[in-house]
């Protein structure tokens, strides 16, 4: 039996009468890139939202390294090793990038970062740790720039960045590459395959060419279920995958 | 609710470094003003009420500059200092540091309830919530006048000396003395508060000002926070109404009103959001020219109003933000001049 870092079981959150995600059960290896893809309306970032602890689910169980914590706050979710991205860029605009990154680095420190006597500098580790991941997402010279000045592409790079500050056991992205232009999805690509080496990922995206290159593990969502499971070669000969989309598609 | 004027690049090493001289050099222009302002001004009375406002307006600032919440509750904390104090000199005999003490405590315990309550809507529904217990302590205050003295006001209140035991240390009986006690007072929670905003729980207020979503993504309990800046803001603005009863031996009716909530916000925006030295120039600034003008023209609330509109037009940063984009310029600095407005 394989290693299983985060355990969904009959998860649904419905609006109102809406089941946007209907029974959902996943099982998330440790070590793994799973990726979540599916038409738009298929319940994707639902999901990603009762994960995140954003979202309380109706009914269903989520399980991270066999604890219970489904009922647990998204700011009580970081401590115990997931930290997420958002599919909507989420910056502190108007502070540097550098900042962003020690804010995204300070938060494990949970209640004490309620500390109101020290200084910034005393805490060190959170500047590295910043200066690491500003290095690591090459984006090193604009350390002193305002994160909103930042280009769009720039600014996914950094919504990613700040994921990873945390040094979390579970990384969540929710579509890393939406809304960023050609030019700019290679490096995002190569960023995701990275952090694949040293992090469990949970992928929600897109770009099937990406999805297809570095998943371990694709699931198919389609009206709040799970449609089709499997590595990147069973998903993509499926007929009902092709199906949903072309569904989709007309 | 955000503004252009907090440091946004503080991160870079040479922005770094002119913050630092900035920081101290208005920790150094504070002092100054604080020995300056009793010998330029025609009275020591009308120093102190211009630090009293400061003190006020800088607690609204922790709350509005620094945490992006937008309270029109302050009036609450402002008045119960000054009347609780008031009570417990009238009442219990309590001497200064007691009745000082009881104030800043009173405020950081209403703090904590309003605070509670306020925080758990956003935007719109917050600030309603808000105006909503200051008209309630408003009625309470006017309901209660055997102990307020309702319309007429809180009369005969003491300044007392520092005593210990009998024997009397300080009397602030004169306005230079009482001055010299509320110069001290707002010097150490200038300081203090420099101290808060540059610490872990600081940039964490910042970031919850800029995006509390993402704050609490990132694993902040962002409710807990904006409880403690309100508590903390509660105790300094009800230390601030404490010391203007003694200032006036008076507490008026109109310290809890709504009104007073509007002034200090006023003060804290046209001083400039997110610096604690603007908070000192608006309360300034309002103080002077409601002394001014008052004696001249009753309506002087009315050029109040444009003052406002045009700092939230032209000069987002407010004056502070004009300050130090001036000084900045004249330094030669390279940055993008709308960056130029860091929080001292
Ligand atoms: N807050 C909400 N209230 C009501 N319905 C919602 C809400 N959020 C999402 N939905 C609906 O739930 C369904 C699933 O939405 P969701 O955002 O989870 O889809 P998704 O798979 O992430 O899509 P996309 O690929 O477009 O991001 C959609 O039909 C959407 O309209
Ligand atoms: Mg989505």
């Amino acid at each position: 039996m394989t290693d299983v870092l985060l355990e969904t079981r009959d998860l649904a959150l419905a609006y109102g009468a809406f089941r946007a995600v209907d029974g959902v059960s996943l099982r998330i290896a440790r070590g793994s890139i799973h990726t979540v893809i599916g038409p738009n309306g298929a319940g994707k970032t639902s999901l990603f939202h009762c994960l995140t602890g954003e979202r309380r689910p109706t009914a269903g169980r989520i399980l991270l390294d066999g604890r219970e914590i489904t009922r647990e706050p998204p700011h009580g979710r970081v401590g115990l090793g997931m930290s997420r991205s958002f599919q909507v860029t989420s910056l502190f605009q108007e502070l540097s990038v550098h900042e962003n990154l020690r804010l995204a680095a300070q938060g494990i420190d949970g209640w004490r970062a309620l500390n109101f006597w020290q200084r910034l500098n005393k805490r060190r580790e959170h500047l590295a740790r910043a200066d690491e991941i500003l290095e690591r997402i090459g984006l090193a010279e604009r350390a002193g720039v305002a994160a909103g000045e930042l280009s769009h592409g720039q600014q996914r790079i950094l919504e990613v960045g700040m994921a990873i500050c945390p040094r979390p056991k579970l990384l969540l992205l929710d579509e890393p590459t939406s809304g960023m232009g050609i030019d700019d999805i290679p490096s995002m690509t190569s960023l995701i395959g990275e952090l694949g080496e040293d992090h469990s990922i949970l992928l929600i995206e897109h770009n099937m060419s990406i999805v297809m290159s570095i998943s371990d593990t694709i699931t198919v969502m389609n009206r709040g279920q799970v449609l089709v499971e499997g590595d990147p070669e069973t998903v993509r000969s499926d007929a009902r995958v092709r199906d949903a989309y072309l569904g989709e598609a007309a | 609710m955000t503004t252009k004027t907090l440091d946004t690049v503080a991160a870079s090493p040479g922005r770094r470094r002119f913050k630092g001289r900035l920081g101290a050099g208005t920790t150094l222009a504070m002092l100054a003003v604080m020995v300056l302002l009793p010998l330029v001004l025609p009275s020591a009375t009308l120093a102190t009420e211009i630090l009293i406002f400061a003190m006020a307006a800088l607690a609204c600032n922790l709350l509005l500059g620094f945490t992006g919440l937008l309270s029109f509750g302050q009036a609450i904390f402002f008045g119960a200092g000054a009347y609780i104090s008031a009570l417990a000199m009238i009442h219990l005999n309590a001497g200064l540091i007691g009745a000082l003490l009881i104030a800043v405590v009173s405020g950081c315990v209403l703090a904590l309830g309003v605070g509670m309550l306020c925080i758990r809507r956003k935007g719109i529904y917050f600030v309603m919530l808000t105006l909503a217990l200051t008209q309630m302590a408003y009625f309470l205050a006017y309901t209660l006048s055997d102990w307020t003295g309702g319309d007429n006001g809180l009369l005969d209140v003491p300044r007392p000396p520092l005593a210990v035991g009998e024997t009397t240390l300080i009397s602030f009986a004169s306005p230079l003395a009482f001055y010299a006690l509320v110069a001290s007072l707002f010097a150490l929670i200038y300081v203090v508060a420099r101290r808060i905003t540059d610490s872990p729980f600081g940039s964490t207020l910042l970031a919850i000002r800029e995006n509390e979503q993402r704050a609490s993504a990132l694993g902040y309990d962002t409710r807990l926070f904006k409880i403690m800046v309100f508590v903390l803001s509660g105790g300094i603005t009800a230390l601030a109404g404490a010391l203007y009863g003694m200032l006036l031996n008076f507490v008026p009716l109109s310290n809890i009103e709504l009104l007073m909530s509007e002034q200090i916000l006023i003060m804290t925006i046209i001083g400039g959001t997110g610096s604690l030295f603007g908070s000192l120039l608006g309360a300034g600034a309002i103080v002077l020219l409601g002394d001014l003008l008052s004696s001249i023209w009753p309506r002087w609330m009315l050029l109040l109003g444009v003052a406002l509109i045009a700092v939230v037009i032209f000069m987002r940063g407010g004056l502070w933000g004009g300050l130090s984009s001036l000084l900045e310029r004249r330094r030669g600095s390279h940055t993008k001049p709308h960056k130029e407005a860091g929080h001292d």
